[in-house]
């Protein structure tokens, strides 16, 4: 006991003495605010506290379900940032109590003293119906200031969700300068039996929805740019045929294109839809019209190209192809038309994924242990393992940040969707329900 | 006595000559129509009627006959093609890993099916290539099509005509075997073949 008095007062003082000396030789410091470089080296951790919902003034909370469902669903949500640390309650010198929302109600000496970086407080007003009036604020400790309030006026307990990813966007926005990811929604393969549709959902598992009905094999879904289109491969009535699902009208429409195989179907940042057709009889890579008809080839090569993957600029496109007698991952230039090799390790790489901003491609490798993910640096030429197992890691894909990437594992016994950074963090496992899920897709809610 | 011998062999001979003229008279008498009795008529009716009815079921057995030998034929040829069906159903040609090369027992089972082919020139076959787990999905897709087409170039190079196979690759969705150990992904790697009706 004596022994953590003395290192508390110890700690209090040098931490005091360091503040004094912040404040009186680099002022401007101080007010520096909390930054992540998500595309740094990934080493930076913020430590992060989510108070207790607190009444807002002159009220009470009648409900508490409601006040607590929104921590619950604050702390779910910020722990799918991986630079993000969740302090527990019990690291809180002094107790995690907050007497109000604002500024002034917060002691920030005991959470300075305990590491805590940002604080999230929640402020309800059931006065006037529920769930009611809800006030979100995030303080930085360090600078006793608030860096973000938002306030909403919730109708019904279907609203709590997408407030929540609001407030989450716009805290991640504040941090790292790219909010994206909360509003993102993935478009998967889930199996059912035989037939494989293609579903929705929300990166925390939210909005699950099927969105094709059609009792067949659809694959490899792609959002288009707008997110009002999902393109997919459909195995149907002996043939291969390309699916596109309307968001709008909910429906999906076939249309059948020359060959017999209809691959991979990827947009490019202009809205056009490339695709692996083989009307010569060999898998390439072709543009089609914006009515869906086959349109010039973007790659023709005796051997097998598939899964193209274009970048933000609409400049290059990753693609695996089989011309060296195992499949490898190349890149094209689409201005010059070069084809640069990105692989030489491994005898099996697959399913390539350029980040948006274009300097890495995330991929599959077979290694003894199964499948990974790998990470190419198109500018060091280096790459790194991102994925560790157990089962088969796959189907990467990069999210429009350049900083998450999904991905499908079979590491818990059957396939389902995960989320990691470029970084190689710490997966998250995106619920999806029963049947395997696979080949995740990054659109916009 | 001789001219009493010569006057009985005259009377014998008169009454011979008498006698046949009677006798022919008697038979001439039917021979004209005017004479023929509407009994009679009638009778021969019938007989030429029942004559040409067992003509007719005479030659309707002999149809009969032909027509079950033809469909003893004809069952038998049905037979035999749902026998083909049957077999070409079952041939599955397997690969190695990542490839899509045909083996010699591939090309042996090809050479079969494009004999059966050429027998029953009215089947049409859809090729389905396959793959194993191990690799990933959008490029099993495109392995498979490798997989089908090289048999079905296989078989046009044997003279079956194109119009009459398509080919369709599942990739790794449809697995014979689904569990995940060599044996199991062996059988996986095939091409099938299924009979288009």
């Amino acid at each position: 006991m004596h022994c953590r008095i003395y290192f508390n007062k110890t700690l209090f003082v040098f931490l005091f003495q360091l503040i004094v000396a912040v404040v009186l030789f680099s002022p401007v410091s101080a007010q520096e605010s909390l930054k992540i470089d998500i595309f740094g080296p990934g080493q930076d951790r913020i430590n992060i506290f989510v108070t207790q919902p607190r009444p807002l003034e002159n009220t009470a909370i009648q409900d508490s379900q409601y006040p607590l469902e929104i921590q619950s669903l604050l702390r779910k949500n910020l722990n799918l940032l991986p630079f993000l640390r969740e302090v527990p309650e019990g690291e809180i010198l002094g107790g995690p109590e907050v007497q109000g929302v604002r500024g002034t109600d917060i002691d920030f000496r005991k959470f300075n003293l305990s590491r805590v970086d940002m604080i999230i407080t929640i402020g309800i007003d059931q006065s006037q119906g529920l769930p009611g009036s809800v006030e979100l604020r995030a303080f930085e400790v360090f600078g006793q200031r608030m860096v973000l309030g938002k306030a909403y006026t919730l109708h019904a307990s279907d609203q709590l969700p997408q407030m929540v990813r609001r407030f989450c966007a716009e805290l991640m926005e504040y941090l790292t300068g790219q909010g994206g990811f909360y509003h993102a929604k993935l478009a998967f393969e889930k199996k059912q039996g035989d037939i494989k549709e293609i579903w929705t959902v929300t990166p925390l598992g939210h909005d699950l929805e099927q969105i094709t009905n059609i009792g067949a094999i659809a694959l490899s879904p792609d959002w288009s740019k707008d997110s009002k289109k999902v393109a997919f491969t459909l195995l149907k009535d002996n043939q291969h045929s390309l699916g596109v699902w309307n968001r709008e009208t909910g429906e999906t429409d076939v249309h059948n294109l020359p060959g017999n195989t209809v691959i991979a179907p990827a947009f490019a940042p202009n809205g056009r839809l490339s695709v692996s057709i083989d009307p010569m009889g060999r898998p390439d890579i072709y543009w089609l019209t914006e009515d869906f008809r086959m349109d010039r080839a973007i790659m023709e090569h005796w051997a097998i190209d598939v899964s193209a993957s274009f970048d933000s600029q609409g400049k290059k496109m990753a693609f695996a192809s089989g011309r060296l007698g195992n499949p490898h991952i190349f890149v094209l230039d689409l201005e010059t038309n070069r084809v640069q090799r990105v692989t030489y390790e491994g005898r099996y790489n697959t399913n390539p994924s350029i980040c948006p901003e274009g300097r890495y491609i995330a991929f599959t490798r077979q290694t003894p242990d199964g499948h990974r993910i790998f990470l190419a640096d198109l500018e060091t030429g280096r790459e790194r393992q991102i994925s560790f197992g157990p089962g088969n890691d796959e189907d990467p894909s990069f999210a429009p940040d350049s900083y998450f990437i999904a991905f499908s594992s079979s590491r818990g016994g059957k396939y389902d969707l995960y989320l990691t950074t470029r970084n190689g963090d710490r997966p998250v496992m995106i619920p999806t329900g029963p049947g395997h899920a696979t080949a995740p897709a990054w659109g916009i809610e | 006595m001789n001219r009493k011998k010569l006057f009985i062999l005259m009377i014998l001979l008169l009454s011979l000559v008498l006698s046949y003229g009677c006798g022919k008279k008697a038979v001439d008498a039917p021979g004209d129509p005017r004479e023929i009795s509407a009994e009679e008529r009638a009778r021969l009716a019938e007989e030429e009627r029942r004559k040409a009815m067992e003509r007719q079921a005479m030659e309707e057995r002999r149809l009969q006959e032909e027509r079950l030998a033809r469909e003893r034929e004809q069952t038998q040829d049905e037979r035999q093609a749902q026998e083909i069906v049957d077999e070409i159903l079952a041939t599955r040609i397997h690969y190695d890993f990542d490839s899509y090369e045909l083996r010699p027992e591939a090309r042996k089972a090809l050479q079969q099916i494009s004999e059966h082919m050429k027998r029953f020139r009215e089947l049409r076959l859809v090729i389905e290539g396959h793959c194993d787990e191990r690799g990933t999905a959008e490029y099993n897709l495109a392995l498979g099509e490798r997989r089908a087409r090289a048999a079905y170039e296989f078989l046009i190079l044997l003279g079956v005509g194109s119009d009459r196979m398509q080919i369709i690759s599942y990739g790794e969705e449809r697995p014979l075997d689904p569990r995940s150990n060599e044996s199991a992904w062996a059988q996986n790697r095939r091409a099938e073949f299924k009979v288009l009706q």
